[in-house]
């Protein structure tokens, strides 16, 4: 996927409630590419360049392991909040 | 659906680029995001520039170049989370490594040496330096990062000369005055007073000042003046002056008495005695430029100073060979002499390898070998 194309599906996906900014996705964008965890293809359309993000090989496996941080941590918040509920 | 024209495209990727965005692979992203947006969204007949500025205010919140800096910073730091882990780690193993060194240095036991200089070492050469880089991420003003800087090479250097110091390495006052001045003269004033103006550093700056000032203050009091070496070397040389009499009355005496070592014993006493006479004018040469020390040597300023004998030896090679073969002589004396008897006094010359051991010391053992050796002729 394009960097426009990212924000319009994440756009699409949570409708509309999270908006990527131009200003913290290519920064980061930048930042995966050169840590290898993305690769990336260009494509020419007349004079402007269009750069498709990809995962690498390990880039999946650091995306599996956090997601699966990220899922630990909603568990526990979710957790410790019902226990907050309960006390109130 | 808007089409733009390559006249339009060259219109916003110069703008891009006026606008400070400098890294080309950035340019081209943020000019194909750009289009798509003005394809999608502007009507067939929109006015295009008015779109295309507004498109472009929603990037940023003062400037565009907004991006490209975040996109270097998250690029060069993009360690910051290891760099902090590693920092850590190595504040903790230094820490450890030096408790380990003290205490073993305390109970003169062996390793104590490499648990000293691997202690400081990884204080001085990756916690240090990982703290500055990691402070001055957070400090916005290029006089704060400076500041920081500044503080970091002065405590390295402290930290380093102390360790040269301990270690008998060349270099170690000067890392120590350097540490010293910049701490003193350079960093404290500047922090003292930018601190003091802000109320809300105004007591941390007061208590770090104090703090600082007491620590340097320590240090000094541990260094010796240049009024205090002249003295001491003074006695030192003066000390040397009454042995040397001691050994002349000693050999006046001895030639009064017949001896009674066989040839061999005598022939190597001789030469033990000769080296030694050698020795000690190499050392007075090497220490003082004279051959001789005058007895008036204080006000000539003509001393024996406090050098590490290790060092003496090491810089001239004629006064190693000239050790080396007294040491020789004294092991061979020494052999000749076993069968003579418990009254005997066995020589003993040290090795040069110990750091403790300055020349002084050495002219002292040197005098002994002397007197003992016309002591056993006399026996």
């Amino acid at each position: 996927m394009y960097g426009y194309e990212i924000t319009q599906k994440v756009k699409d996906l949570t409708a509309g409630k999270i908006q990527l900014t131009e200003g913290a996705l290519y920064p980061t964008l930048h930042a995966l590419e050169a840590d290898g965890i993305l690769t990336t293809e260009t494509e020419y359309i007349g004079k402007r360049v269009r750069k498709y993000y990809s995962l690498s090989s390990e880039g999946n496996k650091v995306s599996d392991e956090k997601v699966n941080e990220f899922a630990d941590f909603i568990n526990t918040m979710k957790f410790l909040l019902d226990i907050k509920t309960g006390i109130a | 659906m808007y089409t733009l024209s390559d006249t339009q495209i060259d219109f916003i990727l110069d703008d891009i680029r006026r606008n400070g965005v400098e890294l080309e692979d950035l340019q081209l992203n943020l000019l194909d995001h750009i289009c798509c947006i003005i394809e999608q969204n502007l009507e067939d007949n929109g006015d295009f520039e008015q779109f295309y500025f507004s498109t472009r205010k929603m990037f940023y919140r003062h400037h565009l170049k907004e991006i490209e800096e975040e996109t270097i910073s998250l690029m060069t730091y993009k360690n910051y989370y290891m760099m902090k882990k590693i920092m850590m780690i190595s504040g903790v193993v230094s820490v450890a490594l030096m408790t380990m060194g003290i205490v073993l240095k305390f109970l003169h036991w062996p390793g104590a040496a490499v648990g000293i200089v691997l202690g400081v070492g990884v204080i001085s050469l990756i916690f240090l330096p990982l703290l500055f880089l990691l402070k001055i991420k957070e400090q916005n003003q290029l006089k704060d990062k400076a500041l920081t800087g500044l503080g970091t090479l002065s405590a390295i250097c402290l930290t380093l000369g102390v360790l040269f110091k301990v270690m008998h390495w060349p270099g170690a006052n000067m890392l120590s005055i350097i540490a010293l001045a910049f701490l003193m003269c350079l960093y404290l004033p500047v922090y003292f007073f930018s601190g003091i103006r802000n109320p809300d550093t105004k007591t941390n700056t007061i208590v770090n000042s104090v703090l600082i000032i007491t620590a340097c203050g320590l240090i000094l009091t541990l260094v010796r003046s240049p009024q205090g070496t002249r003295i001491l070397e003074a006695q030192i040389t003066s000390d040397y002056i009454m042995k040397d009499d001691l050994l002349k009355t000693e050999i006046a005496l001895s030639r009064n008495n017949s001896l009674s070592d066989s040839v061999a014993v005598v022939a190597a006493g001789k030469k033990v005695f000769d080296l030694c006479e050698k020795m000690k004018e190499e050392i007075i040469q090497i220490e003082t430029g004279k051959k001789t020390i005058d007895p008036n040597f204080n006000s000539e300023e003509q001393m024996i100073g406090i050098t590490d004998f290790h060092q003496v030896v090491t810089d001239n090679p004629t006064a190693k060979s000239t050790y080396d073969a007294l040491m020789n002589a004294v092991d061979d004396y020494n052999n000749k002499y076993a069968n003579a008897g418990s009254s005997v006094h066995r020589l003993v010359l040290e090795t040069a390898n110990d750091r403790d051991f300055k020349s002084y010391d050495a002219l002292t053992r040197i005098v002994m070998v002397q007197m003992f050796l016309l002591q056993n002729q006399r026996r």
